[in-house]
């Protein structure tokens, strides 16, 4: 069987990269003596996906990993078990036993839903959301390994609103076909605002969706 | 005063270089609540947090401190210069990696001194701090600045800066010091009331109470206390039974990969070997061992506790370890399910006990490390590393045999009477190891044969029988460096690597200094110096002008030989050995005469003179 967890990554760890939470989460299972799988090989290590990395520098409320064990474990144990291993800013919010072959969460994501935080001189983004929103396309920079790309975001961009004066929740597509990044979206909202100086902004990502938006851990 | 603000320090640590070093909430870290401790105690290894996480000693004194319910320790680093500038740039006042409180509210800082390389990051966590840097700038308000670890020993470059030094073990005294600030903190006591208390327990020092004065030569003329508290000779505080002492039953767990990220078993403390240039061999003694039952159930809890994947057992010398094949084949047995391996660093080339090499080999094959140290045999009878050339081929061979294929060979240049005979032996070393893998035969042995040399300058250091002898000036480390590289570069396949001479000249002054090289360490900061031991951050030059604006010459402390009835300033301090001991052992080195492990029988050293921690 398999365990599909749900896990907070608290804010005070945020910069904590993509590979130290793995090496964090495997030497946790270690301690927790839940019966675990290891890979073969010469240095076995401990087998866990993660539904999608987190950016270094953003927490997360609502993450999810998979855990392939060895024995049935009753998921109240497990969830019990794996907590007490765990310091207080990583911590197990559920936990479901499904088969091996329940396809990979990885496979099924769909989007994500993002706060993001505006330091106070940035507040002006806010005010430009409507007009943002209204545009027939978004036209942003898409930087990567090859080089700078223009693309449309629009259609990636599910929802985008504001929630209090210096706070937007969006929901962006977050799947192997596209993906759009709170960095990408809001580089687009301050040239569409006409801010030179990006304002400091705090990103949390508050929960994963499989197709028509059902959270991620019920699929 | 600065103050603390989290949204500050959230925007910095954005653009901060490894922000994880300073964010804290890892596995086992302790976290009490700030104002409800009757003594806080902020603990800086004055380096960067990936190696002052490596560290064995904090994690025991950590340990100790928090076990008591009145007593709270955290953790502080020297922030990387990226940071550190940052933090200045912002006006924040550095802080606890736990609790983020500011270090000026802890009532003791403690910094513990590893080498000594690390001397301007404690001026620069003082600074960032809001610290006055010298001790008699200090107000009541200030914390108490303390310092232990091997570097204390010479405690003099850093007196006007530290207001106590801890001499020696620090699992008692620690305790006895922590008792004392907070019966003193209870009583109203003051500032200079506190430090005279502190200067009663034994092993420590308070550098205040003290005065130097010198000959017209620039040599110490005398050192005398100058307060009733203080006395004549500061003895080192040793712990006698290791099994009795605490040891942490869990380590903090780093998210970030430290240098050493694995549990530790202090299998043993001190080294009876004697070499003449090892100066923790000569601190750490007497030897005594943690017994096979303590060890297991301390592996246990680390295991348990951590989740870490690999043991290593931590000592000077691992292989003289009474039940090091007992203690392998047990640690390998009990953790083959829980797939944790185990690796023996530092183990001296003549006890690699094949026995227990076929016992790691079962879980993991790291590098094997040797210490040769010297070239040719007579060399290494003048250092006193008790290591002939057939104890090393037979290590290697039986290493080569078990499926190793990774040598390291550590060497030192520059050591006292040194020749280029003794640089080509270096040659002939290596080349030998090479020849080693060769005969054993292809079926046997692993693929990807890698021998790396590695040769250092030799620092001499105090409490050594070399703290007498002149270090290499730079011109003669750099022209032997040169003839090793083309010796080297001769026996094909071996990989040559070696250290800045600069800095083993520095190390070299504070190693052996007294009271004025603080002034040439504030220059030095002043100029820019900090992270020093990084070869990024080499800033030579920066130390240079501070020399010669302190009117300062290094070659004083050095180069110069030290004469029989010179007083040395590190004179004060009872270390265990005895000046007597040290100097019979430098003119024995200067005859390449031997002198047998203290095992075989008593070599007079001093220890004895400690009731009931020598073993005859």
């Amino acid at each position: 069987m398999k365990m599909l967890v749900v896990f907070e990554k608290h804010p005070r760890i945020r910069h904590i990269g993509h590979l130290d939470l793995m090496r964090a989460m495997q030497r946790a299972l270690r301690r927790s003596g839940l019966p675990v799988k290891f890979s073969q090989g010469f240095n076995p290590h401990l087998l866990i996906t993660f539904a999608a990395p987190l950016s270094v520098g953003m927490p997360g409320k609502h993450e999810i990993m998979e855990i392939p064990l060895a024995a049935e474990v009753s998921e109240s144990e497990f969830l019990t078990k794996l907590n007490a291993a765990l310091p207080p800013e990583l911590n197990c919010l559920s936990a479901r036993g499904v088969e091996d072959k329940h396809p990979a969460s990885m496979a099924s994501l769909y989007a994500a839903e993002y706060e993001i935080k505006i330091a106070p001189e940035g507040a002006a983004l806010c005010d430009a959301v409507a007009s943002f929103m209204a545009q027939e396309t978004i036209m942003a920079l898409r930087k990567t390994k090859s080089g700078e790309k223009l693309i449309d975001i629009k259609p990636l961009i599910y929802k985008l609103e504001v929630t209090s004066p210096a706070t937007l929740r969006c929901t962006l597509a977050l799947s192997e076909a596209a993906t759009c990044k709170c960095d990408l979206l809001l580089d687009a909202l301050c040239a569409h605002a006409g801010i030179e100086d990006r304002p400091h902004t705090l990103s949390i990502r508050l929960q994963m969706y499989g197709k028509d938006f059902i959270p991620l851990e019920l699929l | 005063m600065k103050e603390f603000s989290e949204s500050k320090l959230e925007k910095i640590l954005d653009t901060a270089l490894k922000p994880a070093r300073y964010t804290g909430g890892e596995m086992n870290a302790v976290i009490k609540p700030f104002d409800s401790a009757d003594v806080t105690f902020a603990f800086c290894f004055p380096d960067a947090y990936e190696v002052g996480m490596s560290h064995l000693g904090i994690k025991i004194l950590y340990h100790i401190i928090n076990k008591q319910p009145w007593a709270l320790c955290e953790r502080v680093y020297t922030p990387w210069p990226d940071m550190a500038d940052a933090l200045r740039r912002e006006n924040l006042p550095l802080f606890s990696i736990e609790s983020r409180t500011p270090v000026r509210r802890f009532d003791i800082l403690g910094f513990t001194l590893q080498y000594e390389m690390c001397y301007t990051n404690i001026l620069e966590v003082l600074d960032l701090s809001d610290i006055p840097l010298r001790s008699c700038d200090r107000t009541e308000e200030d914390p108490i600045i303390m310092a232990g670890g091997p570097c204390a020993y010479n405690p003099e470059p850093l007196a006007p800066f530290i207001d106590v030094f801890q001499i020696g073990d620090g699992e008692e005294m620690m305790l006895e010091a922590i008792e004392c600030v907070r019966k003193c903190k209870a009583e109203k006591a003051s500032r200079l009331e506190t430090l005279r208390a502190l200067a009663k327990i034994e092993g420590i020092y308070v550098p205040a109470f003290y005065e130097a004065t010198y000959n017209e030569d620039g040599t110490l003329k005398a050192f005398t206390p100058i307060d009733n508290a203080a006395s004549p000779i500061v003895r080192k505080r040793i712990v006698r039974d290791l099994d009795k002492a605490d040891y942490p039953d869990s380590f903090i767990v780093p998210y970030t990969e430290a240098i050493q990220d694995r549990s530790v078993l202090e299998i043993m403390r001190g080294c009876t070997k004697g070499c003449r240039f090892c100066q923790a061999g000569m601190l750490y003694r007497p030897v005594r061992e943690r017994s096979l039952e303590t060890l297991l159930k301390q592996a246990d809890n680390l295991v348990n506790s951590t989740g870490y994947e690999e043991i290593s057992l931590s000592s000077l010398s691992s292989g003289d370890y009474s039940h090091l094949s007992e203690l392998c084949c047990a640690l390998t047995e009990r953790y083959a399910d829980k797939k944790v391996s185990l690796s023996l660093p530092s183990m001296r080339l003549d006890s690699v006990v094949k026995q227990s090499l076929e016992e790691m080999q079962k879980v993991r094959k790291a590098g094997l490390t040797l210490a040769p140290e010297a070239g040719t045999q007579r060399l290494r009878d003048v250092i006193n590393k008790g290591v002939t050339e057939e104890d090393l081929v037979r290590a290697v061979t039986d290493a080569f045999q078990s499926g190793w294929s990774t040598v390291k060979l550590y060497f030192m240049i520059g050591l006292p009477t040194e020749t280029d005979a003794d640089l080509e032996g270096i040659g002939h070393v290596a080349k030998q190891v090479m020849n080693c893998y060769f005969t054993v035969p292809k079926s046997q042995r692993a693929r990807g044969l890698r021998v790396t040399a590695s040769a250092s300058t030799f620092v001499p250091k105090a409490f050594t029988p070399f703290q007498w002898q002149g270090q290499d000036p730079l011109d003669t480390i750099r022209e032997k460096q040169h003839k090793l590289k083309d010796i080297l570069y001769a026996v094909k396949g071996v990989n040559f690597n070696w250290h800045d001479p600069e800095l083993s000249m520095l190390e070299a002054c504070f190693a052996r200094g007294d009271r004025r090289l603080a002034d040439v360490l504030l220059a030095a900061w002043k100029n820019g110096c900090r992270m020093d031991g990084w070869s990024e951050f080499t800033n030579f030059e920066g130390w240079t002008k501070a020399f010669e604006d302190c009117g300062v010459d290094p070659a004083f402390y050095a180069n110069r030989e030290r004469g029989e009835n010179e007083l040395l300033p590190w004179d004060f301090i009872d270390a265990g050995v005895t000046r007597a001991f040290l100097w019979r052992e430098w003119q024995r080195a200067q005859k390449a005469e031997v002198t047998p492990d203290c095992r075989k029988g008593c070599q007079g050293c001093g220890l004895q003179r400690f009731e009931g921690v020598c073993r005859k």
